[in-house]
């Protein structure tokens, strides 16, 4: 992906190489850490008081932390924790990551905990080291006890990052690296700062919940780390969050003596080593939820970009499915959104039982012959209602999904479309409705749904070709981001491969191009787009996707030629002159935008359908830029029956 | 609202209008936008002249747009200079490129932030 190469071209000082910060860490130098744990003494043994001895009276200490530790676990899933190898303490470190100040907390859960008093990123680092002896600011102690090469390597892996010193340093791990690298981060961010900032925690903490999330699907330049990576990832995930331990972990952290702290620490590594527990998987929605309240957490600045986005592409960023907010939108584990049934018209004439036409032949013969969309659209929802639901049971509701989005009522379009993409699947044929769908989607926003809906489009379409289990496991976890990049690549190497043999399959163009344009590639989209109408030149839905590409990257006046293709070719197409409307209102002709709104406006109201609320409000944008605010007040479905008035003001339409 | 401008910034006027905007939106339009954007962005916005001001769009509560740190807590913080808001808004750069190049950074949630386009951004053609 050229990201790496943004990535790595980024400001930050960082190697572009993540393996490299993950081997530096194996090479241990601890002398940072050391001194971020305490002043006084650096020597390893941490924990007791101005002892530097080299080597910690394991016994008594391990005996200390016991203590400290029965009398502690409260809501600490310390257990779990430590029956589950690293990653559960990862998880935990997570968890006091995420919460400000917790920072101690974790370091108490965490065997370094104890260092952890110092600020969370330390208990960041812990986590990288985790898997080799977790210990983040405690370095010293643990390295007494746990005299690891691991420990060593967390050292290290602090000192390069020491430099860093940003959390994304940990984003800049890359793929592989994620695993380590934000653990690794974290502790050095929190070295590096040198002061406690939650911020960097927080922010290693998102990065170590990304890198957790996406494990399996990274794409790992670093092979070696995949299997830890793994392992780390379901302890994590089934390390358990546990919202109280803040608490607890205050009983701790006042402790003054460094003895405590390492004690906890010692105990805490030792149960970790010896356990083996699979990690509850209850914790999984605590880790969810921490990792949401991560992500809103304050972080510090970026320093290098592109590597903070390199991991939120792979992570599963961006994905705050419904934490927020009063009324948060569902949205399923493909980012497929929860919409609810279809509402159906209240007053629709043709719902007379008495009449025994086939309203779906009527309504296609309306489409065909370029009549009204709200009347095609009404047809097809009688039809419906009266059973007549045509082929598969699914082609009147995508007939009436398409029509719905056509004429610019993309909620309802969205939800007729959700039920005929269903039935088509129920009755055995998948496809049909599903690019429409996936188009909806990006319309709306909805990123990821859009990319779910086109693999399974690509699925039902492209039987014989295989593809990899990751990429469909990816819908389900990663962000769109991540996504966006692996269906482009499957459906590129399809194109390719058909190139290579001189077919094109304008549908598998219209797919691409729907890809593009989700990501914002409107120039590519473009080029997709007019290679399928080069196949379909009558199509007026591919003439408006190309106008609309051409709209979005900057061209509104060769978008303006698109468009009126399309309306050539169907007069009533009322997304078409909704977007013409748009166009002009990008060019600054706020008048003239204004005017198509009310001319797509009054094609509805006189088909007796209900108006498009995306027309009024677009309108009243239009108005506004025309500095009419009194006439913006007035722009409201209410006022649909007397667009008059808008006349009378001069606007011609 | 003239009190939402800053004298000296370019995105000042895009901010206000932005804020006319949202204040002409119907009830049930900005449930809309607040149920698909659900976030509050705060932008800090610097000028040529090294001043800085704040401004927050809170897309998550109360649909509106204001002055000033962000009241409660802001999801994402935005810091970026006063030309690349304009671009963002004019559409000439969109929000992940100017991540990507350094014009634009993030505090918070990174993930919000693409979704300022669309906030700002008048008007999107429809595929």
């Amino acid at each position: 992906m050229s990201f790496q190469g943004l990535i790595s071209g980024s400001e930050c000082a960082a190697p572009a190489n993540p393996l490299s910060q993950v081997l530096k860490h194996t090479e241990g130098d601890r002398s940072l850490q050391q001194d971020r744990i305490s002043g006084p003494s650096t020597s390893r043994l941490h924990y007791l008081p101005g002892n530097s001895s080299s080597v910690p009276a394991n016994e008594q200490d391990i005996a200390l932390a016991r203590q400290f530790f029965e009398g502690n676990s409260s809501g600490h899933a310390m257990a779990p924790v430590f029956s589950v190898p690293h990653p559960a303490e990862l998880a935990r470190i997570n968890e006091m990551v995420a919460r400000p100040g917790i920072s101690e907390h974790w370091g108490l859960e965490q065997q370094h905990q104890m260092r952890g008093l110092d600020d969370s990123t330390k208990a960041a680092a812990w986590a990288t080291e985790f898997r080799n002896a977790p210990q983040a600011s405690v370095a010293h102690t643990v390295q007494q006890n746990i005299a690891g090469p691991e420990f060593q390597q967390q050292r290290s892996y602090m000192s390069p990052l020491y430099g860093n010193s940003m959390p994304m340093g940990v984003y800049g791990m890359g793929a592989t690296g994620m695993q380590y690298g934000t653990n690794s981060n974290f502790s050095t961010v929190v070295q590096g700062k040198g002061k406690a900032k939650e911020v960097d925690f927080e922010t290693a903490f998102a990065q170590v919940m990304d890198s957790l999330e996406p494990v399996q699907s990274s794409t790992s330049r670093i092979e070696e780390v995949d299997d830890g990576v793994q392992e780390i990832e379901e302890s994590l995930r089934a390390a358990a969050i546990d919202g109280d331990t803040e608490g607890d972990f205050q009983k701790y952290v006042p402790l003054s003596s460094s003895a405590h702290r390492l004690h906890v620490a010692d105990r805490v590594w030792e149960e970790l080593q010896n356990s083996d527990h699979p990690p509850p998987k209850e914790d999984i929605a605590k880790w969810e939820a921490e990792f949401s309240q991560l992500m809103s957490a304050q972080r510090d600045e970026l320093e290098d970009y592109g590597k903070n986005m390199q991991n939120a592409w792979e992570g599963g960023v961006g994905n705050y499915d419904g934490n927020i907010g009063d009324k948060p939108m569902q949205i399923d584990a493909e980012g497929i959104p929860v919409l609810g049934d279809y509402v159906f018209e209240q007053n629709n004439k043709f719902l007379d039982p008495s009449s025994s036409r086939s309203l779906l032949n009527e309504a296609k013969a309306l489409l065909e012959q370029n009549g009204s969309l709200s009347e095609a659209a009404l047809m097809l929802e009688a039809a419906i209602q009266r059973g007549e639901l045509g082929e598969g049971g699914y082609e009147a509701w995508i007939l009436l999904g398409e029509t719905r989005n056509m004429d610019e009522r993309e909620e309802a379009g969205m939800r007729a479309l959700l039920q005929g993409v269903k039935r088509a699947e129920e009755s055995g044929t998948p496809g049909p409705g599903m690019l429409s769908l996936a188009i909806s989607f990006t319309n709306e926003s909805y990123d990821r749904a859009s990319h779910s809906m086109l693999l399974r489009w690509f699925r039902a379409r492209y039987p014989d070709v295989s593809v990899p289990e990751e990429t469909v496991r990816a819908m389900t976890t990663n962000s769109a981001w991540d996504t966006h990049g692996r269906i482009t690549e499957l459906f590129l190497d399809l194109a390719r491969a058909q190139h290579g043999q001189n077919k094109m399959d304008e549908d598998l163009q219209i797919a691409l191009g729907v890809l593009f344009y989700t990501n914002g590639e409107y120039e590519r989209a473009q080029d997709c787009f007019a290679a399928a109408l080069n196949v379909r030149p009558k199509d007026y839905l591919l003439w408006n996707r190309l106008g609309s590409s051409l709209s979005n990257g900057n061209k509104p006046e060769e978008a303006l030629g698109a468009y009126r293709e399309a309306l050539q070719l169907r007069p009533t197409y009322t997304r078409a002159i909704y977007n013409v409307g748009v166009a002009c209102l990008n060019i600054g002709a706020d008048k003239e935008a204004a005017e198509h709104f009310l001319s797509a406006l009054s094609l509805q109201e006189s088909t007796g359908g209900d108006t498009s609320d995306q027309l009024w409000f677009t309108l009243r944008r239009a108005l506004l830029s025309m500095q009419r605010s009194d006439l913006a007040d007035l722009a409201k479905p209410e006022a649909k029956s007397n667009l008059e008035i808008f006349r009378k003001e001069g606007l011609d339409f | 609202m003239s009190d939402i401008k800053a004298p000296g910034f370019k995105s000042s006027d895009l901010i206000s209008g932005l804020e006319a905007a949202f204040s002409k939106y119907t009830d049930a339009e900005k449930q809309a936008q607040i149920k698909k954007t659900n976030g509050i962005f705060e932008l800090q916005v610097t000028n040529g002249a090294k001043e800085t001001v704040i401004w927050t769009i809170d897309m998550k509560k109360t649909g509106t747009v204001y002055k000033g740190k962000a009241q409660p807590k802001a999801d994402v913080t935005i810091i970026l200079a006063d030309e690349t808001l304009v671009d963002l808004a004019d559409g000439k750069l969109n929000g992940q490129k100017a991540f990507m190049t350094g014009k634009l950074k993030t505090k918070g949630n990174m993930m919000l932030a693409t979704k300022l386009d669309t906030v700002l951004k008048g008007a999107k053609a429809k595929l």
